[in-house]
Protein backbone atom coordinates (compact mmCIF):
# COMPACT_ATOMS: atom_id res chain seq x y z
CA UNK A 1 0.00 0.00 0.00
CA UNK A 2 1.37 3.12 -0.92
CA UNK A 3 0.24 6.44 0.33
CA UNK A 4 -1.65 7.25 -2.74
CA UNK A 5 -3.78 4.54 -2.40
CA UNK A 6 -4.37 5.30 1.24
CA UNK A 7 -5.04 8.83 0.57
CA UNK A 8 -7.08 7.80 -2.54
CA UNK A 9 -9.54 5.16 -0.43
CA UNK A 10 -9.59 7.60 2.96
CA UNK A 11 -10.91 10.57 0.45
CA UNK A 12 -13.35 8.08 -1.01
CA UNK A 13 -14.97 7.03 2.90
CA UNK A 14 -14.73 10.33 3.24
CA UNK A 15 -16.64 11.49 0.60
CA UNK A 16 -19.29 9.20 0.84
CA UNK A 17 -19.40 9.50 4.64
CA UNK A 18 -20.38 13.41 4.16
CA UNK A 19 -22.41 12.99 1.24
CA UNK A 20 -25.13 11.74 2.73
CA UNK A 21 -25.14 13.29 6.15
CA UNK A 22 -28.79 12.51 6.95
CA UNK A 23 -28.75 9.02 6.36
CA UNK A 24 -25.45 8.55 8.35
CA UNK A 25 -26.99 10.29 11.37
CA UNK A 26 -30.35 8.06 11.23
CA UNK A 27 -27.98 4.56 11.09
CA UNK A 28 -25.62 6.26 14.04
CA UNK A 29 -29.00 7.20 15.43
CA UNK A 30 -30.67 3.38 15.57
CA UNK A 31 -27.42 2.15 16.58
CA UNK A 32 -27.67 4.40 19.58
CA UNK A 33 -31.08 3.58 20.69
CA UNK A 34 -30.56 -0.25 20.56
CA UNK A 35 -26.78 0.10 21.98
CA UNK A 36 -29.00 2.72 25.10
CA UNK A 37 -31.92 -0.08 25.27
CA UNK A 38 -29.22 -2.76 25.30
CA UNK A 39 -27.17 -1.13 27.82
CA UNK A 40 -30.32 -0.08 30.02
CA UNK A 41 -31.05 -4.08 30.00
CA UNK A 42 -27.67 -5.30 31.16
CA UNK A 43 -27.56 -2.92 33.97
CA UNK A 44 -30.86 -3.72 35.19
CA UNK A 45 -30.33 -7.14 35.09
CA UNK A 46 -27.09 -6.82 37.01
CA UNK A 47 -29.01 -4.57 39.32
CA UNK A 48 -31.75 -7.26 39.95
CA UNK A 49 -29.51 -10.20 40.20
CA UNK A 50 -27.74 -8.36 42.84
CA UNK A 51 -30.68 -7.04 44.79
CA UNK A 52 -31.30 -10.80 44.32
CA UNK A 53 -28.16 -11.89 45.59
CA UNK A 54 -28.51 -9.58 48.63
CA UNK A 55 -31.78 -10.94 49.81
CA UNK A 56 -30.66 -14.62 49.16
CA UNK A 57 -27.50 -13.71 51.57
CA UNK A 58 -29.48 -12.70 54.22
CA UNK A 59 -32.06 -15.42 54.18
CA UNK A 60 -31.01 -17.82 57.35
CA UNK A 61 -32.57 -21.24 57.81
CA UNK A 62 -34.04 -21.49 61.66
CA UNK A 63 -33.76 -25.10 62.50
CA UNK A 64 -35.57 -25.73 65.79
CA UNK A 65 -35.06 -28.30 68.10
CA UNK A 66 -37.77 -30.81 69.74
CA UNK A 67 -38.61 -29.77 73.16
CA UNK A 68 -37.12 -33.12 74.71
CA UNK A 69 -33.94 -33.00 72.45
CA UNK A 70 -31.00 -33.89 74.92
CA UNK A 71 -28.20 -31.43 74.75
CA UNK A 72 -26.42 -34.30 73.58
CA UNK A 73 -28.63 -34.02 70.28
CA UNK A 74 -28.03 -30.18 70.38
CA UNK A 75 -23.99 -30.79 70.00
CA UNK A 76 -24.21 -33.36 67.13
CA UNK A 77 -26.20 -31.16 65.07
CA UNK A 78 -23.76 -28.49 66.13
CA UNK A 79 -21.01 -30.67 65.06
CA UNK A 80 -22.32 -31.56 62.07
CA UNK A 81 -23.05 -27.91 60.70
CA UNK A 82 -19.85 -26.82 61.43
CA UNK A 83 -18.20 -29.70 59.33
CA UNK A 84 -21.02 -29.22 56.42
CA UNK A 85 -19.11 -27.62 53.14
CA UNK A 86 -22.00 -25.92 52.55
CA UNK A 87 -23.06 -23.69 56.15
CA UNK A 88 -21.47 -20.41 56.31
CA UNK A 89 -22.27 -20.41 59.76
CA UNK A 90 -24.47 -22.06 62.35
CA UNK A 91 -24.84 -20.16 65.84
CA UNK A 92 -27.12 -21.76 68.28
CA UNK A 93 -29.46 -19.82 70.17
CA UNK A 94 -31.43 -21.01 73.61
CA UNK A 95 -35.04 -20.66 74.58
CA UNK A 96 -34.22 -17.85 76.61
CA UNK A 97 -32.25 -15.52 74.18
CA UNK A 98 -34.69 -16.67 71.58
CA UNK A 99 -37.52 -15.28 74.11
CA UNK A 100 -34.95 -11.89 74.75
CA UNK A 101 -34.93 -11.60 70.60
CA UNK A 102 -38.80 -12.03 70.50
CA UNK A 103 -39.00 -8.95 72.99
CA UNK A 104 -36.87 -6.53 71.38
CA UNK A 105 -38.40 -7.62 68.09
CA UNK A 106 -42.23 -6.91 68.83
CA UNK A 107 -40.91 -3.39 70.87
CA UNK A 108 -43.27 -4.45 73.93
CA UNK A 109 -46.27 -5.17 71.94
CA UNK A 110 -46.38 -8.79 73.49
CA UNK A 111 -46.49 -8.64 77.29
CA UNK A 112 -44.01 -11.53 77.83
CA UNK A 113 -44.26 -11.23 81.68
CA UNK A 114 -47.85 -12.75 81.22
CA UNK A 115 -45.93 -16.08 79.92
CA UNK A 116 -45.88 -18.42 82.91
CA UNK A 117 -43.15 -20.64 80.84
CA UNK A 118 -41.03 -20.27 77.59
CA UNK A 119 -43.02 -21.62 74.99
CA UNK A 120 -40.06 -21.40 72.63
CA UNK A 121 -37.82 -24.20 71.82
CA UNK A 122 -34.34 -23.92 71.33
CA UNK A 123 -32.76 -23.84 67.70
CA UNK A 124 -30.11 -23.23 65.36
CA UNK A 125 -29.54 -20.15 62.82
CA UNK A 126 -28.00 -21.13 60.06
CA UNK A 127 -26.83 -19.61 56.53
CA UNK A 128 -25.14 -21.00 53.70
CA UNK A 129 -22.33 -19.80 51.51
CA UNK A 130 -24.57 -20.20 48.17
CA UNK A 131 -27.86 -19.17 48.25
CA UNK A 132 -28.97 -21.83 45.75
CA UNK A 133 -28.36 -24.06 48.96
CA UNK A 134 -30.84 -23.04 51.30
CA UNK A 135 -33.27 -25.59 50.27
CA UNK A 136 -30.77 -28.49 50.34
CA UNK A 137 -29.52 -27.68 53.42
CA UNK A 138 -32.50 -27.31 55.30
CA UNK A 139 -33.48 -30.73 53.74
CA UNK A 140 -30.84 -32.37 55.23
CA UNK A 141 -31.12 -30.67 58.68
CA UNK A 142 -34.45 -31.57 58.80
CA UNK A 143 -33.58 -35.18 59.09
CA UNK A 144 -31.12 -35.14 62.03
CA UNK A 145 -32.56 -36.79 65.30
CA UNK A 146 -33.96 -34.15 67.41
CA UNK A 147 -34.46 -31.43 64.68
CA UNK A 148 -38.29 -30.19 64.89
CA UNK A 149 -38.99 -28.18 62.53
CA UNK A 150 -37.00 -25.90 59.68
CA UNK A 151 -38.25 -22.75 58.53
CA UNK A 152 -36.42 -20.49 55.84
CA UNK A 153 -38.61 -17.91 53.49
CA UNK A 154 -39.06 -20.77 51.12
CA UNK A 155 -41.20 -18.89 48.91
CA UNK A 156 -38.61 -16.06 48.73
CA UNK A 157 -35.99 -18.26 47.70
CA UNK A 158 -37.92 -20.12 45.21
CA UNK A 159 -39.38 -16.76 43.37
CA UNK A 160 -36.10 -15.36 43.83
CA UNK A 161 -33.78 -18.23 41.99
CA UNK A 162 -36.95 -18.41 39.27
CA UNK A 163 -36.26 -14.83 38.43
CA UNK A 164 -32.71 -15.52 38.37
CA UNK A 165 -33.22 -18.21 35.72
CA UNK A 166 -35.68 -16.13 33.76
CA UNK A 167 -33.43 -13.00 33.73
CA UNK A 168 -30.74 -15.07 32.15
CA UNK A 169 -32.67 -16.87 29.63
CA UNK A 170 -34.97 -13.98 28.64
CA UNK A 171 -31.60 -12.32 28.55
CA UNK A 172 -30.11 -13.81 25.75
CA UNK A 173 -33.33 -13.38 23.86
CA UNK A 174 -33.70 -10.13 24.51
CA UNK A 175 -30.04 -9.17 23.18
CA UNK A 176 -30.61 -11.56 20.06
CA UNK A 177 -33.23 -9.50 19.65
CA UNK A 178 -31.93 -6.33 19.86
CA UNK A 179 -29.18 -6.84 17.63
CA UNK A 180 -31.11 -8.20 15.11
CA UNK A 181 -33.86 -5.54 14.96
CA UNK A 182 -30.82 -2.85 15.06
CA UNK A 183 -28.55 -5.03 12.03
CA UNK A 184 -32.14 -4.79 9.71
CA UNK A 185 -32.63 -1.02 10.31
CA UNK A 186 -29.34 0.20 9.83
CA UNK A 187 -28.87 -2.54 6.71
CA UNK A 188 -31.84 -0.88 5.24
CA UNK A 189 -29.91 2.48 5.71
CA UNK A 190 -26.77 1.50 4.21
CA UNK A 191 -28.85 0.19 1.35
CA UNK A 192 -29.83 3.71 0.69
CA UNK A 193 -26.19 4.97 0.50
CA UNK A 194 -25.76 1.98 -1.79
CA UNK A 195 -28.25 2.40 -4.05
CA UNK A 196 -27.37 6.90 -3.73
CA UNK A 197 -23.75 4.78 -5.32
CA UNK A 198 -25.12 2.54 -7.51
CA UNK A 199 -23.61 4.33 -10.94
CA UNK A 200 -20.42 4.42 -8.52
CA UNK A 201 -20.22 0.93 -8.16
CA UNK A 202 -21.70 -0.23 -11.93
CA UNK A 203 -18.48 1.89 -12.68
CA UNK A 204 -16.20 0.22 -10.58
CA UNK A 205 -17.41 -3.43 -11.81
CA UNK A 206 -17.31 -2.51 -15.49
CA UNK A 207 -13.66 -1.50 -14.76
CA UNK A 208 -12.69 -4.32 -13.01
CA UNK A 209 -12.65 -3.85 -9.14
CA UNK A 210 -13.25 -7.37 -7.17
CA UNK A 211 -16.00 -7.25 -4.89
CA UNK A 212 -14.12 -7.33 -2.09
CA UNK A 213 -12.66 -3.63 -2.76
CA UNK A 214 -15.95 -2.35 -3.83
CA UNK A 215 -17.21 -3.27 -0.49
CA UNK A 216 -14.78 -2.11 1.86
CA UNK A 217 -15.57 1.40 1.81
CA UNK A 218 -19.22 0.32 2.99
CA UNK A 219 -17.81 -1.71 5.41
CA UNK A 220 -15.68 1.55 7.09
CA UNK A 221 -18.86 3.39 7.02
CA UNK A 222 -20.72 0.70 8.56
CA UNK A 223 -18.23 0.53 11.29
CA UNK A 224 -18.13 4.47 11.70
CA UNK A 225 -21.81 4.69 12.33
CA UNK A 226 -21.38 1.50 14.53
CA UNK A 227 -18.56 2.88 16.25
CA UNK A 228 -20.05 6.56 16.99
CA UNK A 229 -23.73 5.48 17.57
CA UNK A 230 -22.15 3.23 20.32
CA UNK A 231 -20.07 5.95 21.69
CA UNK A 232 -23.02 8.24 21.75
CA UNK A 233 -24.90 5.76 23.47
CA UNK A 234 -22.54 4.98 26.42
CA UNK A 235 -22.19 9.37 26.92
CA UNK A 236 -26.54 8.99 27.33
CA UNK A 237 -26.13 5.60 29.97
CA UNK A 238 -23.65 7.38 31.62
CA UNK A 239 -25.53 10.57 31.88
CA UNK A 240 -28.44 8.72 33.19
CA UNK A 241 -26.84 6.45 35.39
CA UNK A 242 -25.42 9.48 36.78
CA UNK A 243 -28.35 11.64 37.39
CA UNK A 244 -31.29 9.24 37.50
CA UNK A 245 -30.07 6.35 39.30
CA UNK A 246 -29.04 7.63 42.22
CA UNK A 247 -32.98 9.29 43.25
CA UNK A 248 -34.08 5.92 41.77
CA UNK A 249 -32.14 4.30 44.90
CA UNK A 250 -33.45 7.44 46.68
CA UNK A 251 -36.84 6.62 45.77
CA UNK A 252 -36.61 2.57 46.40
CA UNK A 253 -34.78 2.32 49.75
CA UNK A 254 -36.13 -1.40 50.41
CA UNK A 255 -35.08 -2.72 47.05
CA UNK A 256 -31.47 -2.87 48.12
CA UNK A 257 -30.07 -1.77 44.66
CA UNK A 258 -26.25 -1.05 44.57
CA UNK A 259 -24.92 2.17 43.13
CA UNK A 260 -22.91 0.54 40.66
CA UNK A 261 -23.90 -3.09 40.00
CA UNK A 262 -21.31 -3.47 37.00
CA UNK A 263 -18.29 -3.26 36.09
CA UNK A 264 -18.79 0.30 33.91
CA UNK A 265 -15.18 -0.97 31.55
CA UNK A 266 -16.34 -4.40 30.83
CA UNK A 267 -19.89 -3.02 30.23
CA UNK A 268 -18.79 -0.23 27.76
CA UNK A 269 -16.17 -2.26 25.78
CA UNK A 270 -19.06 -4.90 25.42
CA UNK A 271 -21.93 -2.26 23.75
CA UNK A 272 -18.83 -0.56 21.29
CA UNK A 273 -17.92 -4.27 20.29
CA UNK A 274 -21.98 -4.63 20.43
CA UNK A 275 -22.31 -1.41 18.13
CA UNK A 276 -19.25 -1.98 15.88
CA UNK A 277 -20.61 -5.72 14.94
CA UNK A 278 -23.97 -4.09 14.05
CA UNK A 279 -22.44 -1.65 11.44
CA UNK A 280 -19.97 -4.34 9.95
CA UNK A 281 -22.94 -7.01 9.68
CA UNK A 282 -25.40 -4.32 8.27
CA UNK A 283 -23.51 -3.07 5.79
CA UNK A 284 -21.67 -6.36 4.87
CA UNK A 285 -25.39 -7.73 4.43
CA UNK A 286 -26.65 -4.71 2.26
CA UNK A 287 -24.39 -4.44 -0.17
CA UNK A 288 -23.73 -7.74 -0.46
CA UNK A 289 -27.34 -8.09 -1.43
CA UNK A 290 -26.26 -5.57 -4.30
CA UNK A 291 -23.57 -6.76 -5.46
CA UNK A 292 -24.70 -10.55 -6.30
CA UNK A 293 -27.56 -9.16 -8.45
CA UNK B 1 -8.97 -11.87 -29.88
CA UNK B 2 -12.65 -12.97 -29.48
CA UNK B 3 -14.29 -16.11 -31.00
CA UNK B 4 -18.04 -16.90 -30.16
CA UNK B 5 -19.25 -20.59 -31.57
CA UNK B 6 -23.11 -21.50 -31.49
CA UNK B 7 -23.90 -18.66 -28.43
CA UNK B 8 -27.58 -18.14 -27.63
CA UNK B 9 -28.79 -15.84 -24.82
CA UNK B 10 -32.06 -16.21 -23.18
CA UNK B 11 -33.08 -13.45 -20.65
CA UNK B 12 -34.99 -14.73 -17.63
CA UNK B 13 -38.18 -12.81 -18.92
CA UNK B 14 -37.99 -15.56 -21.69
CA UNK B 15 -36.65 -13.24 -24.45
CA UNK B 16 -34.18 -14.62 -26.81
CA UNK B 17 -31.84 -12.09 -27.75
CA UNK B 18 -29.05 -13.79 -29.53
CA UNK B 19 -29.73 -17.32 -31.18
CA UNK B 20 -27.07 -19.69 -32.24
CA UNK B 21 -24.69 -17.04 -33.08
CA UNK B 22 -21.06 -17.41 -34.45
CA UNK B 23 -18.31 -15.11 -34.46
CA UNK B 24 -14.47 -14.34 -35.04
CA UNK B 25 -13.00 -11.61 -34.34
CA UNK B 26 -8.91 -11.21 -34.43
CA UNK B 27 -6.26 -9.26 -33.01
CA UNK B 28 -6.09 -5.58 -34.24
CA UNK B 29 -9.76 -6.01 -35.82
CA UNK B 30 -12.58 -3.07 -36.08
CA UNK B 31 -15.68 -4.34 -36.14
CA UNK B 32 -19.04 -2.53 -36.75
CA UNK B 33 -22.32 -4.19 -35.23
CA UNK B 34 -25.32 -3.08 -37.23
CA UNK B 35 -29.15 -3.74 -36.85
CA UNK B 36 -32.33 -2.59 -35.35
CA UNK B 37 -32.80 -1.94 -31.74
CA UNK B 38 -33.45 -5.13 -30.32
CA UNK B 39 -31.60 -7.11 -32.87
CA UNK B 40 -28.89 -8.35 -29.83
CA UNK B 41 -25.84 -5.60 -30.98
CA UNK B 42 -26.19 -4.58 -26.40
CA UNK B 43 -26.52 -8.24 -25.59
CA UNK B 44 -23.60 -9.47 -27.69
CA UNK B 45 -21.33 -7.33 -25.78
CA UNK B 46 -22.96 -7.67 -22.94
CA UNK B 47 -22.21 -11.33 -23.00
CA UNK B 48 -18.30 -10.50 -23.34
CA UNK B 49 -17.37 -8.01 -20.28
CA UNK B 50 -19.94 -10.69 -18.86
CA UNK B 51 -23.07 -8.52 -17.72
CA UNK B 52 -24.93 -11.20 -19.27
CA UNK B 53 -24.02 -15.06 -19.10
CA UNK B 54 -24.67 -17.07 -22.32
CA UNK B 55 -27.16 -19.43 -22.14
CA UNK B 56 -25.28 -21.62 -25.00
CA UNK B 57 -22.79 -21.97 -26.70
CA UNK B 58 -18.25 -21.16 -26.24
CA UNK B 59 -17.25 -17.61 -25.31
CA UNK B 60 -13.41 -16.94 -25.39
CA UNK B 61 -12.19 -13.49 -24.86
CA UNK B 62 -8.48 -12.44 -24.91
CA UNK B 63 -7.48 -16.24 -24.08
CA UNK B 64 -10.20 -16.46 -21.89
CA UNK B 65 -13.00 -18.62 -21.46
CA UNK B 66 -15.99 -16.51 -20.87
CA UNK B 67 -18.55 -18.56 -20.34
CA UNK B 68 -17.55 -21.11 -17.68
CA UNK B 69 -15.71 -18.09 -15.96
CA UNK B 70 -16.60 -18.19 -12.20
CA UNK B 71 -17.86 -15.25 -10.66
CA UNK B 72 -15.23 -14.09 -8.75
CA UNK B 73 -12.91 -14.35 -12.07
CA UNK B 74 -15.20 -11.57 -13.86
CA UNK B 75 -13.17 -8.57 -12.27
CA UNK B 76 -9.98 -10.00 -13.99
CA UNK B 77 -11.70 -10.60 -17.13
CA UNK B 78 -12.78 -6.73 -17.32
CA UNK B 79 -9.22 -5.51 -17.20
CA UNK B 80 -8.31 -6.91 -20.20
CA UNK B 81 -11.27 -4.92 -21.34
CA UNK B 82 -12.54 -1.62 -22.03
CA UNK B 83 -16.22 -0.85 -22.20
CA UNK B 84 -17.60 2.83 -23.41
CA UNK B 85 -21.62 3.62 -23.55
CA UNK B 86 -23.77 6.35 -25.69
CA UNK B 87 -24.26 7.48 -21.43
CA UNK B 88 -20.57 7.91 -20.92
CA UNK B 89 -21.24 6.39 -17.21
CA UNK B 90 -18.67 9.10 -15.65
CA UNK B 91 -19.23 10.33 -12.00
CA UNK B 92 -20.41 13.77 -11.84
CA UNK B 93 -18.44 14.84 -8.63
CA UNK B 94 -15.61 13.34 -9.65
CA UNK B 95 -13.13 15.51 -12.84
CA UNK B 96 -12.04 14.44 -15.64
CA UNK B 97 -8.90 13.43 -14.05
CA UNK B 98 -10.48 11.52 -11.24
CA UNK B 99 -12.84 9.74 -13.58
CA UNK B 100 -9.53 8.47 -15.28
CA UNK B 101 -7.97 7.66 -12.75
CA UNK B 102 -10.69 5.73 -10.87
CA UNK B 103 -10.54 2.95 -13.15
CA UNK B 104 -7.08 2.26 -12.22
CA UNK B 105 -7.17 3.10 -8.27
CA UNK B 106 -10.30 0.58 -7.65
CA UNK B 107 -8.18 -2.43 -9.29
CA UNK B 108 -5.39 -1.57 -6.85
CA UNK B 109 -2.80 0.18 -8.99
CA UNK B 110 0.32 1.31 -7.97
CA UNK B 111 0.13 5.65 -7.39
CA UNK B 112 3.02 5.65 -9.45
CA UNK B 113 1.62 4.47 -12.61
CA UNK B 114 -1.57 6.57 -12.22
CA UNK B 115 0.52 9.07 -12.63
CA UNK B 116 2.12 8.18 -15.40
CA UNK B 117 -0.97 6.14 -17.24
CA UNK B 118 -3.93 9.21 -16.71
CA UNK B 119 -2.36 11.64 -18.53
CA UNK B 120 -0.72 9.07 -21.60
CA UNK B 121 -4.83 8.65 -22.15
CA UNK B 122 -5.64 11.99 -21.81
CA UNK B 123 -3.45 13.38 -23.91
CA UNK B 124 -4.49 10.39 -26.24
CA UNK B 125 -8.26 11.53 -26.42
CA UNK B 126 -7.18 15.27 -26.39
CA UNK B 127 -8.43 16.30 -23.12
CA UNK B 128 -5.11 17.10 -21.23
CA UNK B 129 -5.79 20.75 -20.72
CA UNK B 130 -9.34 20.17 -20.02
CA UNK B 131 -8.08 17.25 -16.65
CA UNK B 132 -9.86 19.78 -13.92
CA UNK B 133 -12.97 20.28 -15.45
CA UNK B 134 -16.20 18.32 -14.01
CA UNK B 135 -18.41 16.43 -16.45
CA UNK B 136 -21.28 18.76 -16.27
CA UNK B 137 -18.76 21.63 -17.50
CA UNK B 138 -17.73 19.39 -20.66
CA UNK B 139 -19.46 18.89 -24.55
CA UNK B 140 -20.90 15.86 -25.11
CA UNK B 141 -18.12 14.50 -27.54
CA UNK B 142 -15.65 15.70 -24.66
CA UNK B 143 -17.46 14.15 -22.26
CA UNK B 144 -17.38 10.65 -24.61
CA UNK B 145 -13.72 11.32 -24.76
CA UNK B 146 -13.17 11.25 -21.19
CA UNK B 147 -14.95 7.87 -21.08
CA UNK B 148 -13.18 6.18 -23.48
CA UNK B 149 -9.50 8.03 -21.81
CA UNK B 150 -11.13 5.49 -19.01
CA UNK B 151 -11.78 2.60 -20.68
CA UNK B 152 -8.49 2.45 -21.95
CA UNK B 153 -6.30 3.74 -18.49
CA UNK B 154 -5.72 0.03 -18.23
CA UNK B 155 -4.27 -0.82 -21.38
CA UNK B 156 -6.68 -2.99 -22.55
CA UNK B 157 -6.66 -5.45 -26.18
CA UNK B 158 -10.06 -4.91 -26.58
CA UNK B 159 -12.36 -1.41 -26.82
CA UNK B 160 -16.14 -2.59 -26.89
CA UNK B 161 -18.62 0.45 -27.80
CA UNK B 162 -22.33 0.19 -27.22
CA UNK B 163 -23.87 2.86 -29.50
CA UNK B 164 -20.56 5.22 -28.54
CA UNK B 165 -21.84 8.20 -31.00
CA UNK B 166 -25.75 7.84 -29.64
CA UNK B 167 -25.56 11.31 -28.38
CA UNK B 168 -23.27 13.28 -30.03
CA UNK B 169 -23.97 15.41 -32.95
CA UNK B 170 -22.44 14.92 -36.18
CA UNK B 171 -19.12 16.92 -35.63
CA UNK B 172 -18.60 15.24 -32.43
CA UNK B 173 -19.48 11.91 -33.80
CA UNK B 174 -17.07 12.35 -36.81
CA UNK B 175 -14.27 13.44 -33.97
CA UNK B 176 -15.14 10.08 -31.89
CA UNK B 177 -14.86 8.55 -34.71
CA UNK B 178 -11.26 9.39 -35.88
CA UNK B 179 -10.84 8.56 -32.19
CA UNK B 180 -11.72 5.28 -32.76
CA UNK B 181 -9.52 4.56 -35.49
CA UNK B 182 -6.47 6.05 -34.31
CA UNK B 183 -7.04 3.34 -31.11
CA UNK B 184 -7.06 0.82 -33.58
CA UNK B 185 -4.47 1.90 -35.04
CA UNK B 186 -2.00 1.33 -32.33
CA UNK B 187 -3.60 -2.36 -32.38
CA UNK B 188 -6.65 -2.48 -30.07
CA UNK B 189 -8.97 -4.36 -31.05
CA UNK B 190 -11.88 -2.39 -31.15
CA UNK B 191 -15.86 -3.56 -31.62
CA UNK B 192 -18.20 -1.09 -32.06
CA UNK B 193 -22.23 -1.41 -31.67
CA UNK B 194 -24.11 1.32 -33.72
CA UNK B 195 -27.50 2.68 -35.66
CA UNK B 196 -25.38 5.60 -36.97
CA UNK B 197 -25.34 4.93 -41.01
CA UNK B 198 -23.19 7.65 -41.54
CA UNK B 199 -20.49 6.38 -39.67
CA UNK B 200 -20.53 3.07 -40.63
CA UNK B 201 -20.78 4.21 -44.54
CA UNK B 202 -17.71 6.47 -44.16
CA UNK B 203 -15.30 4.23 -42.56
CA UNK B 204 -15.68 1.18 -45.01
CA UNK B 205 -14.78 -1.37 -42.07
CA UNK B 206 -16.05 -4.85 -41.35
CA UNK B 207 -19.79 -4.72 -40.80
CA UNK B 208 -21.61 -7.73 -38.70
CA UNK B 209 -25.35 -7.51 -38.95
CA UNK B 210 -27.74 -8.70 -36.53
CA UNK B 211 -31.56 -9.68 -37.03
CA UNK B 212 -33.46 -10.43 -34.43
CA UNK B 213 -30.41 -12.51 -32.31
CA UNK B 214 -28.90 -13.96 -35.52
CA UNK B 215 -26.19 -13.02 -37.40
CA UNK B 216 -27.18 -12.35 -41.08
CA UNK B 217 -24.10 -11.05 -42.81
CA UNK B 218 -20.89 -10.13 -42.21
CA UNK B 219 -18.77 -8.40 -44.96
CA UNK B 220 -15.30 -7.15 -44.83
CA UNK B 221 -15.96 -3.97 -46.08
CA UNK B 222 -19.73 -2.92 -45.78
CA UNK B 223 -22.19 -0.87 -45.51
CA UNK B 224 -25.04 -0.20 -42.91
CA UNK B 225 -27.40 -1.57 -45.16
CA UNK B 226 -27.22 -4.31 -47.35
CA UNK B 227 -25.22 -3.73 -50.45
CA UNK B 228 -26.13 0.08 -50.17
CA UNK B 229 -23.73 3.41 -50.06
CA UNK B 230 -24.13 6.29 -48.09
CA UNK B 231 -27.23 8.45 -49.89
CA UNK B 232 -29.00 5.39 -51.22
CA UNK B 233 -32.32 5.12 -49.58
CA UNK B 234 -34.10 1.99 -49.01
CA UNK B 235 -37.35 1.56 -51.10
CA UNK B 236 -40.49 0.94 -49.19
Amino acid sequence: MDSGKVKFFLGEVLRNFSRNTGMQLTAIGTVAITIVLLGLFLFVRAALADAGNKLLDQIEISAYLQPDATAAQAAAIGHFLVQDPRVASAQFVPKKQGLAELRARTRGSIDTALLTENPLPDKFRIKVRDPEQVEPVAATVRRLAGVDNVVYGQKIVQRLLALGAVLRRVGIGLILAFVGVASIIISNTIRLTVFARRREIAIMQLVGATNTYIRLPFICEGLVDGVIGALVALALLAGARATLWPRLLEALPWVQLTAMPVDARILAAQLILTGTAIGVLASWISVGRYLRT
Amino acid sequence: MISLRGVSLVYPNGVRALDNVSLEIGKGDFVFLVGHSGTGKSSLLRLLYREAAATAGEIVVDGIRVDRLRRNRVPALRRHLGVVFQDFKLLTDKTVWENVAFAMQVTGAHTRDVMRQVPRVLDLVGLSHKSRMYPNELSGGEQQRAAIARALVNNPKILLCDEPTGNLDPVNTTEITALLQRINLKGTTVVVATHNQAVVDRMRRRVVRLEDGRITTDEERGYYYLGLGQGQILSG
